[in-house]
């Protein structure tokens, strides 16, 4: 029997992928959703549906095995979490529905959603290329809807060996910019770190450890949320699902060990052209279905 | 030293997530080793392999025979090892709203209010494909 026939090969492909993708997330610093869909995509017979299904999945995982403790530690904050996810929720729900309405409506729809998630990862590339991190960013002013929900907080952080106090403001700024997010993550079954993070760091000003943890406590709620529209589609399917998770857990266990030792920088520039890479080709698989070019994916 | 207060909202949410997480993450790979092993397959995988390359609806449509709306796909067969292991998935993504449920008593004020708000949207999400159906067929 030929090997790439058997039931088996991509299976087990799919989890020394996610292997691969769990070390490299951590080190590189880029989210293991956005690199799992946009590659799985252009490489593995899967059709989008069941991709962007593991997608959320796998992000979801990966957030609910971090976020409680991050939680209890005080870095991810529900007060934060609350008033933003009232509007994210509800967007990740639409864009599932209509991500899957579009493929599974036109006989062309998942050739546009291809083309479509090489677009967006063509701006997530931007984004992570341009915003730069702040530490313990200052706030001068908080706007009057952070102060009535009183969003503060505090942690214990170890290279400054005391307690840090902060403060987060421009949230009715923030809540349009989570409501695209979160349609972004529905549609293409993406976890929403690349955006979340910059959104809380830069316009929220949330100190950096803070925008990470709370970004995956967002990410919990949000691609849960989303995930029971790909489950009442029948888009998720064990046989991917399963692989792809196991994969990804232990290489993020790998990965975090390696992490604390080195994080050179060549692996981000590595990702960020890996992913360069998988948005131009989901680009061309797209194109290349809709017959505007010769199918050569 | 100052000791670091966090708010006790945040721990039980905290708390109710790791445990669910847990139960989650067994009930989907346990039974999946079994559905693997060939034991008790709702799809089997040979034809899983051969039409995965669809667009969900048909997938069901050419594997089974069905179209799905809803979760009775899996729920009305949880006798066989892949349904099991969606039920894991199930409870992985009921994780984040039964942690906000538990979370509303302890939560104060204004954030009692978003929380229920929050968990009211989750409950919509969750039965929306039971009175909705998205795939325009």
């Amino acid at each position: 029997m030929d090997i790439v026939t058997a039931w088996w090969f991509w299976p087990v492909v799919l989890f020394l992928f996610t292997l691969i993708i769990g070390i490299i997330a951590p080190i590189s610093g880029v989210g293991g959703g956005v690199l799992f869909v946009p590659l799985t995509t252009a490489f593995f017979p899967f059709s989008v549906d069941f991709i962007r299904g593991t997608g959320l999945i796998m992000a979801l995982t990966s957030a609910l095995s971090s976020a409680p403790q991050l939680t209890k530690r005080g870095l991810a904050n529900l007060k934060i979490l609350a008033p933003v996810v009232v509007v994210s929720m509800v967007t990740s729900v639409i864009g599932g529905v209509v991500g899957l309405w579009v493929t599974n409506t036109f006989p062309t729809g998942k050739y546009y959603v291809t083309i479509a998630l090489g677009v967006i990862l063509f701006i997530i590339f931007i984004v992570m290329g341009k915003s730069k991190r702040v530490e313990f960013p200052e706030v001068e002013k908080v706007d009057s809807l952070s102060q009535k929900l009183g969003i503060e907080g505090m942690w214990f952080e170890p290279s400054l060996d005391r307690v840090v106090e902060y403060k987060t403001t421009n949230l009715p700024v923030a809540l349009p910019a989570f409501a695209a997010v979160g349609f972004i993550a529905g549609m293409f079954g993406l976890g929403a770190g690349w955006a979340n993070v910059p959104v809380l760091n830069l316009i929220m000003g949330a100190p950096i450890k803070v925008a990470t943890s709370t970004s995956m406590l967002i990410i919990t709620v949000n691609d849960a949320a989303a995930a029971w529209v790909y489950l009442a589609n029948g888009a998720i399917l064990p046989v991917i699902v399963v692989p792809s998770v196991i994969g990804i857990t232990i290489g993020a266990r790998i990965g975090a060990k390696i992490a604390v030792k080195a994080k050179p920088k060549f692996v981000r520039y590595l990702v960020m052209g890996i992913m360069l890479m998988a948005a131009i080709l989901d680009i061309i698989k797209g194109l290349g279905g809709l017959g505007v070019i010769p199918k050569i994916l | 030293m100052k000791e670091v207060k966090v708010d006790p909202m945040n721990t039980t949410f905290a708390k109710v997530m790791e445990i669910f997480t847990l139960i989650g993450l067994i009930v989907m790979i346990v039974p999946a080793i079994g559905y693997f092993a060939g034991i008790s397959q709702f799809v089997e995988l040979k034809e899983a392999v051969k039409h995965w390359d669809e667009p969900s609806s048909k997938f069901w449509e050419e594997v089974k025979g069905i179209e799905i709306s809803g979760y009775s796909w899996f729920l009305n067969n949880l006798t066989y090892m892949d349904c099991l292991s969606i039920l894991g998935i199930v409870v992985l993504a009921i994780a984040p709203l039964l942690s906000i449920i538990i979370t509303i008593p302890k939560s104060r004020g204004i954030y009692r209010i978003l929380l229920t708000i929050l968990a009211i949207e989750f409950i919509i999400a969750i039965l929306r494909p039971l009175f909705m159906h998205v795939t325009g067929h």
